[in-house]
This record gives C-alpha cells, structure tokens and sequence, in this order.
C-alpha cells in the first residue's frame, strides 16, 4: 500500500486526538491517485473534517494532533509542517462553511489565494482571468462584497480562492452543504472541470454520498473515525449496504456499518 | 464674537489633539482586527518607544538617526513579541493573549526604566507650543503649532497606513487575516507574517504619538495613562472599525477639552483626565457596539 508513487496522498492507519484526550480518529487509512477525485463519505462527526485538518496540518490550530500512523503527500511526510508550508508544496484545503472574507470584495478574496505565490501585477490579472474561465458567474460579482453574495457564490468563491494557490491537490469540506441541487450541480460540475483541465488531484468529504459517488473515481465510507468499506465509486454506488444506509433506502434500527455487520456476523453464526 | 472664537478655538485644539488618541486607537484597532486581543501593552510600547528615542538623542545621535533607530527597535520589538509571546500562545483563549499583554506591557515599563532611568526628561522637538502667527492673523484664532504638528503627523500616518492596507499585497493579507485566520491560514498566508506587520505598526505609532505627547508633557510614566485613553476611544469608535478609531479620537478630544474649559472650573479643574471614561460609559449604555462597530456579515 505505501511507497507508490501513481499516489499522490498516502494516509496509513491515523489516529488523531484533540486536547490530548479526545480522539476523533481511530484508524483511517486512504490512498489519493495522482489526477483522480477520491471521496472521503460519512455521516456528521464521522471524521471527515479531522482527516482533510490531518493533510493540511490546520488539525494544529484547534488542538489537534496525529498520535500515530504517517501521512505521506507527493513523497513528502507530512509532520511537522504548518499550513503555510503545505500550501507552498500545492496542498490546499477548502474549509467547510466556505469562509469567504465577508468584507473583502470577490475579487480580493481570489486574489488572496495566490498570497503565497508572490505574483506580479499582471500575472495575478492572468491568473484572475483564468479562475474566472470556469467560475463565470464570479466575473460578474467580482466588485460585490463576499459577504453580501450567496451561499452558492460563496462556495464558488472559496474554491476559486484555492485554485489561485496553484494547488497540486485540493482538499474540499462539504462543498454542497445547504446548497440547493441545482447549485451543487453546478460547482461539482467545475470541480470537475479543474480536475480534468488543471489535473489537480481531489479529496472531497461529503454527506451528500450520491452526488460526491456520481462525481469522484474512488469512495471511502468512514464511521466514528474508522474506514468502514471503500471501492470504486461504481461499486460503492451498487453496493447494498451502501444504498440502504447512505443513499436513503433504509430499513429501520439498522443506523450505521457497526449494525450491518454485526447484524451479519449474528446470522452466520447462527 | 470673542465668546463664539473662543469656543472654536478649544473645539479645534481638541481635535487636534484628539488625532493622537485616534492614532493609538489605531494601533489597538490593528492589532485587535489580526489577533482579537486588546492589546494592554499599548501603553508601556508609547513609553517604551519615546523613552529609548530620548536616550538615542541623548547618546549623541541625530534626530533622524535616532527615529529610524527607534522605528527599527519597534519592529525588533514587534518580531519578539510575536515569536516569543503571541506564537507560543497562538491556539490559546483570547482571555490567555490579554493577560500575555498585559504581561508585555509591565515587561517594556521594566525595560524602559532599567535602560534609560526613571526621571522625566525633556524632547524639545523644535516646535512650540505657542499660536501660529498666520492663523491668529487670517481667522482670528489662537492655535499651538505643536497642536497642528501633530494634527497633520496623524493624519498622514492613517492616511497612509490605510493606503498600504487597500493597495499592498501584505495588507490584502492583514484585511483577510482580520476577517478569518483560519480560512486566511488555509490558503498560505502566513499568520506570522502579518503579525509581525501589525506589531511593527503599531509599534511606529506609539513612537509618534510618544514623540507628540512627550514633546508637550514631557517623556515620563504618565504617557502610559495618556494612551489608555484609547480605551474610551474604542468603546465609542468599535474595537474593529478603523474609521470608528478615527473618529472615535475626535470625539475625544474634542469634548475633553472643551468639559475642561466650561465645566473643569465647577470640578476643581482637571477632568480631562476622567471625562472620557464617563463619556465612553454614556455610549456602553446606549450604543455598547460603538458608533462605527462593524456589523458582523452573516453567511447565507
Ligand atoms: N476542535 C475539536 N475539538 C475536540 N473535538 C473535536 C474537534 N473537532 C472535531 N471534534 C470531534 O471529532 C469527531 C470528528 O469530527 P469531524 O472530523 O468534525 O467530523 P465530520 O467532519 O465528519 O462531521 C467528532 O466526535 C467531533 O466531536
Ligand atoms: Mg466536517
């Protein structure tokens, strides 16, 4: 599993506390193919969040620390780093809840994203004008405070913010959270679009597990901080297991993987 | 006639002087917008800054070499407070970052006086406190020329510190770190960096303001107290808002000087010293977000 190269993150077997006592990851491990768009499935306080804050090292800024496994990003070991150090490396994660700068208008929030490249004057008007090839909606908005523009926008805007990092691998927290589908449809689609066109490789934690399988290569479905089942998206979409729980086709009492299994063990045993 | 110029005159004194205290709520402003902290060191880097100005002229240098020297002390100042203080704090509680300032502030005090002694001294600045001639000829009005100096100092620092905000790269940097550090951090803008920007910063602002007030009242503890009055600044002006800052020292001034020349007799004189805070209490009653406290922008 470690040392391939086609990988561009390699997650072995993790284990994160917060405040030294709370642990919120057991035992996570995920592969990232470079070029592909790998989702990272599970309900609220699965882990998702803590496992993207473990690749981009934010995990630090809330107390949190990985406590065992490795993290390996492009060849690199990611320990010791800190966020702006792996920004520089091409690794930028989109938070959830989008965090615009709500008073810097559309335009200065892009531009803040290339902060760490050190652009000129007009290789920034270049770069501006490439973001805004695929986010076009943005051109138009570009004078309008953040703040003041939709949550749709504001998700647009955050990922845009991202792509001006020039970033190898993008991290992305629920990108559809509270957004109507026709909206979600939309950003997926450029998501898609920068992963075709600008080979940037993708982690992209969801809830929403149909619209993140219909879009990603890979899935991996994580409960209270272990990887439960992962496949290729076709697998994980024809899974039954996966259909009950996570794509809405559920019989009562079974919540969660745990019970499936254990549901299952019981009646092998008997 | 005489009575309406007269009022003019202590109105546009305390406006005068009323930039000071816009300046150093500036300087908090700054540093509250980047780290959410009230920086209680405010003071003590005021006297700090001017003090070591002083013992730089009295050690037989110029007056340039001795303000660049002092600028660069600040900046020096500003880097170890940010890898030795606010770094090490950085995860912390805010209520952890204020008592840190406050630690600041009794450290610089401490320095301060072990390098440079604890007497008051002189900074003669080369401008008196007397009336311009122009002005009394032209308007009829008495106003000091260190009052003007002053007034002109500060408004070319905010002017320009507010340009390198809106135009510069690190201040596009500064604006985002003050709006989300954490999303600011998630794109590699470097939270050190603009730390040690707005230290810096603020660090040159106390030095003029030191140099302003020193210049007057003479370089001695009593600055210290002098720039907490950009505590009541704040609580009018809001803590985030960089016009508030600004007018909030106005307001300051302004009303200061003329309570103490229309009331201070019924007082026993010397309420400039308090009136701000009970103006500052009047407006936590009725308008505890200040008059310029930014209003928070919901996400939709
Ligand atoms: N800053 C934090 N401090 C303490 N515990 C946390 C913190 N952030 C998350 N957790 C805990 O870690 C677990 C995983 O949370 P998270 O990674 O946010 O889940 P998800 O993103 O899948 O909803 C939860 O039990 C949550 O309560
Ligand atoms: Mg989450």
């Amino acid at each position: 599993m470690t040392g391939n190269s086609d990988n561009i993150l390699e997650i072995n077997s993790i284990e994160v506390m917060y405040d030294s006592v709370i642990s919120a990851l057991h035992d996570v491990s995920l592969n990232v193919p470079k070029g592909k768009i790998v989702a990272l499935l599970g309900g609220n306080g699965a882990g998702k969040s803590t496992t993207l804050k473990s690749i981009s090292t934010m995990l630090a800024a809330e107390r949190g620390k990985v406590t065992k496994g490795s993290i390996v990003y492009d060849g690199t070991e990611v320990k010791n780093q800190n966020p702006y150090e792996m920004v520089t490396l091409g690794m930028v994660q989109v938070l959830e809840g989008r965090r615009c700068f709500g008073h810097l208008t559309v335009e200065e929030n892009i531009i803040a994203g290339a902060y760490s490249r050190k652009l000129s004057k007009s290789q920034i008007k270049d770069e501006l004008e490439k973001i805004y090839g695929y986010f076009n909606r943005l051109r138009d908005r570009r004078k309008s405070q953040a703040g003041f523009t939709s949550g749709g926008e504001q998700q647009m805007i955050a990922v845009a913010r991202a792509m001006m990092a020039k970033p190898k691998m993008l991290l992305l927290d629920e990108p559809s959270m509270g957004l109507a589908p026709q909206l979600v449809a939309e950003i997926f689609n450029i998501v898609k679009e920068l992963n075709e066109k600008e080979g940037v490789s993708i982690l992209l934690a969801e809830q929403n597990t149909n619209v993140a399988l219909r879009n990603a290569d890979y899935g991996y479905i994580i409960e209270t901080g272990h990887v439960m089942l992962h496949g290729s998206a076709d697998e994980l979409l024809n899974d039954e297991k996966v259909k009950e729980l996570y794509l809405g086709i559920s019989k009562e009492g079974r919540k969660n993987f745990r019970d499936v299994l254990r549901e299952e063990e019981t009646k092998k045993l008997a | 006639m005489t009575e309406v110029l007269f009022f003019i005159e202590v109105v546009v004194a305390g406006l005068l002087a009323g930039t000071m205290y816009s300046l150093v709520a500036l300087g908090f402003v700054l540093i509250y917008k980047a780290s959410s902290t009230f920086n209680f060191a405010q003071g003590a880097m005021v006297f700090f800054a001017v003090l070591a100005f002083v013992g730089f002229m009295e050690l037989g240098l110029s007056f340039p070499v001795s303000f660049v020297v002092t600028v660069l002390l600040m900046v020096l100042v500003g880097f170890c407070t940010e890898r030795l203080v606010l770094n090490p704090l950085m995860n912390q509680s805010e209520d952890t970052l204020l008592m840190a300032t406050i630690g600041l502030g009794f450290v610089l005090e401490g320095l301060a006086q072990a390098a440079w002694g604890v007497e008051v001294r002189r900074l003669d600045l080369g401008i008196g406190d007397f009336p311009i001639e122009w002005i009394i000829d032209v308007f009829g009005l008495f106003v000091s020329a260190l009052d003007v100096t002053a007034g002109i100092v500060a408004a070319v620092l905010i002017i320009g510190l507010a340009l390198l905000f809106k135009y510069t790269r690190m201040g596009l940097g500064l604006r985002a770190v003050a709006d989300d550090p954490g999303a600011a951090s998630s794109i590699g803008i470097p939270l050190k960096n603009i730390m040690l920007l707005v230290w810096s910063a603020a660090g040159v602002v106390a030095l003029v303001a030191g140099m302003m007030w020193g210049a007057r009242a003479g370089v001695q503890f009593a600055l210290v107290d002098l720039a907490l009055k950009a505590l009541p600044v704040l609580i009018i002006g809001g803590f985030s808002s960089i016009p508030g800052a600004i007018i909030g020292g106005l307001i300051i001034g302004a009303t200061e000087k003329v309570l103490e020349v229309y009331l201070g007799p019924f007082f026993g004189g010397a309420i400039e010293g308090w009136a701000p805070y009970v103006l500052a209490i009047f407006f936590l009653l009725y308008r505890p977000e200040g008059l310029f406290g930014e209003k928070i922008i919901r996400r939709v």
